[in-house]
């Protein structure tokens, strides 16, 4: 029952992000139009990736450092790719891949450093330092890249940070053709991983016991989730709560298995993106809100609802 | 220099061939020199495009420019006195086209004079008139920009729709709170989205799209004025002014800010935007 309202829910989601926009398009010519066909389309199909993996990464980084507050940026990944933007913008790098691409590697940089950093003091990833050096390298870069922007006199720069505020304007077909070849080898990680992090829950020494290679794992399931998130990123800039609540939304409805909630954090980041994607076209159109605020407006009052009534219960 | 070079043009040609306005056939051994000029109009469009010493003869009524009083008058443009005309020694006459005249012309071909019938009723024939005459007096380069300047008269009221995107992820667009929006208006186009009240705003490229610009306009920070990076991006290609690259991207320093050069920002939109027809 919860399953087949998920999936309509989804299904719902994506109806809507084709069929509704600013741009008035015939019911008729909704197949031709090329607003619809090269705009619309890839547009649904990217927030939809977009917030599926956010949700899957977002559901095992809480997992790995065992922390209700974790979400895919908390270990430093939006900073490093913010970082990677205004570098390319601020050595004129061209081409309309350079920003995405930039990015991307600004994330995957934050991610090796913190990686190294939450190695610090053996050779098993520490949860709490991965947290603080995630933190701290975030801060790091994103001072840095602040400074370049308010030291430096062009406008392009300054609008940078529109950009990485999130959005899904410069979604088209290749965009979503890449995304799809990218992510689901992270995703297929993540999701092998489900029982193991089941059993992380109880602790790393118990998990050890019971025969998972807690170090592998933690290793695994850092990389993979950061892989996906440094490609969100780089495909549609910093979007925030999808990855904390939709989580969290998941362990309410489903529990805390993982084979469940996984897949549940895909369908429903999915979903949650899609609906905020869609009222950001239109709510205020011909203006558009930036989707970052939207799924913040949507998410956080289901969630405030759904913890009420579980602590209710 | 370039009156030489068209005349060098078209003596090396043997001879000159136009077709009158009267669908007549009319062929010059080599650019007229001596033009009995037998209608108001055509009187003032040879000395428009720089013809003016060439003409030996004009009507009563070929008051302007003040020079053409200068010329002397062989009596009236219609029916005129083919005597007074002959005595003038010309070798091409400029009447204006009736059917009187078109008997006339055939006097004058007869007696070895070349004649060329133009109708000036419109003022899209000024400028047709203006290339014809250019090139029967070798002045091609005077002709054809004095029918320019009349087909610009034209140009100047079609009102083109121009999209200003300053930022193309999320795209931004100029609304009617900007000097822009202002600017554009007075180089006789149109804002796309002179109805979002602020001076800038977030908007979905699918209404860019929709609303369809003729052109989109980027402001550089720079006076590099290369194509934005967006205009090759995919999905920017749904924008029909991307798609068939009506890009114009102006130099900050006078299109970045609202200033006192206001008035040569204006003038120069206008142009850039005439040199994009």
């Amino acid at each position: 029952m919860k399953w087949t309202g998920l999936i309509a829910l989804a299904v719902l989601a994506f109806a809507l992000a084709v069929l509704l926009g600013p741009a008035h398009v015939p019911a008729a010519e909704l197949l031709r139009s090329p607003i619809v066909r090269d705009l619309r389309l890839p547009r649904a199909v990217l927030a939809f990736l977009v917030g599926g993996s956010l949700g899957v990464a977002g559901a095992s980084l809480q997992a790995l450092v065992r922390n209700p507050l974790a979400d895919p940026y908390l270990l430093g990944l939006s900073g490093g790719a913010s970082l990677g933007a205004v570098a390319a913008i601020a050595l004129h790098v061209g081409g309309p891949w350079a920003l995405p691409l930039a990015a991307f590697v600004g994330a995957l940089a934050a991610m090796g450093l913190v990686y190294r950093l939450g190695l610090v003091g053996g050779a098993e990833l520490d949860p709490r330092v991965l947290v603080l050096a995630g933190v701290a390298v975030g801060a790091f870069a994103a001072a840095v890249s602040t400074a370049i922007v308010s030291l430096s006199e062009a406008t392009a720069l300054r609008n940078a940070f529109l950009w990485l505020w999130g959005g899904l304007s410069g979604a088209n077909w290749d965009t979503v053709l890449a995304l799809c070849l990218y992510a689901p080898l992270p995703l297929a990680v993540l999701f092998a991983a489900a029982r193991p992090l089941d059993l992380l829950a109880l602790g790393e020494e118990p998990a050890g016991y019971l025969g998972v290679d807690v170090a592998v794992l933690k290793r695994w399931v850092y990389v993979a989730a950061s892989l996906l998130t440094a490609a969100a990123v780089a495909v549609s800039g910093v979007i925030g709560f999808v990855g904390l609540i939709v989580p969290h939304i998941g362990r309410l409805l489903w529990g805390h298995r993982h084979r469940a909630l996984l897949p549940v954090a895909f369908l429903g980041g999915g979903t949650l993106l899609s609906f905020a994607d869609t009222a950001a076209r239109v709510a205020v159109a011909p203006r558009e809100l930036p989707v970052g605020i939207v799924t913040a407006l949507v998410g956080v009052p289901v969630f405030a609802l759904l913890l009420r009534r579980w602590t209710r219960n | 220099m370039a009156c030489g070079r068209a005349e060098h043009r078209a003596t090396g040609a043997g001879s000159l061939a136009v077709t009158d306005d009267a669908g007549r056939a009319v062929t010059l051994a080599a650019p007229a020199r001596r033009i009995v000029s037998l209608a108001p109009s055509s009187t003032e469009l040879l000395f428009a495009i720089g013809a003016g010493d060439r003409v030996v003869g004009r009507t009563t009524w070929c008051r302007y420019p003040a020079a053409a009083l200068r010329v002397p008058v062989v009596g009236d443009g219609l029916n005129p006195n083919v005597e007074a005309v002959v005595a003038q020694h010309p070798d091409l006459v400029v009447l204006y086209a009736s059917a009187l005249n078109e008997t006339a012309a055939r006097q004058f071909e007869r007696l070895g004079i070349p004649a060329v019938i133009l109708r000036q009723d419109l003022l899209e024939d000024v400028a047709r008139d203006a290339r014809m005459l250019g090139r029967l007096t070798a002045h091609e380069s005077g002709g054809d920009s004095v029918a320019r300047a009349v087909l610009e008269v034209f140009e100047a009221p079609i009102r083109r729709r121009v999209a200003f995107v300053v930022w193309d992820n999320p795209p931004m667009v100029i609304g009617a709170g900007s000097f822009l929006d202002q600017q554009v208006a007075l180089a006789g186009a149109s804002n796309a989205f002179h109805d979002l009240g602020s001076a800038s705003a977030a908007v979905s490229l699918e209404t860019i799209a929709a609303r369809d610009p003729d052109v989109v306009i980027t402001i550089a920070d720079s006076d590099d004025t290369r194509l934005p990076a967006f205009a090759s991006a995919r999905e920017w290609q749904v924008v029909r002014a991307v798609r068939e690259r009506r890009v114009l991207t102006l130099p900050g320093a006078l299109f970045g800010r609202p200033s006192p050069r206001a008035a040569a920002a204006v003038a120069e939109l206008r142009r850039r935007l005439e040199a994009l027809r």
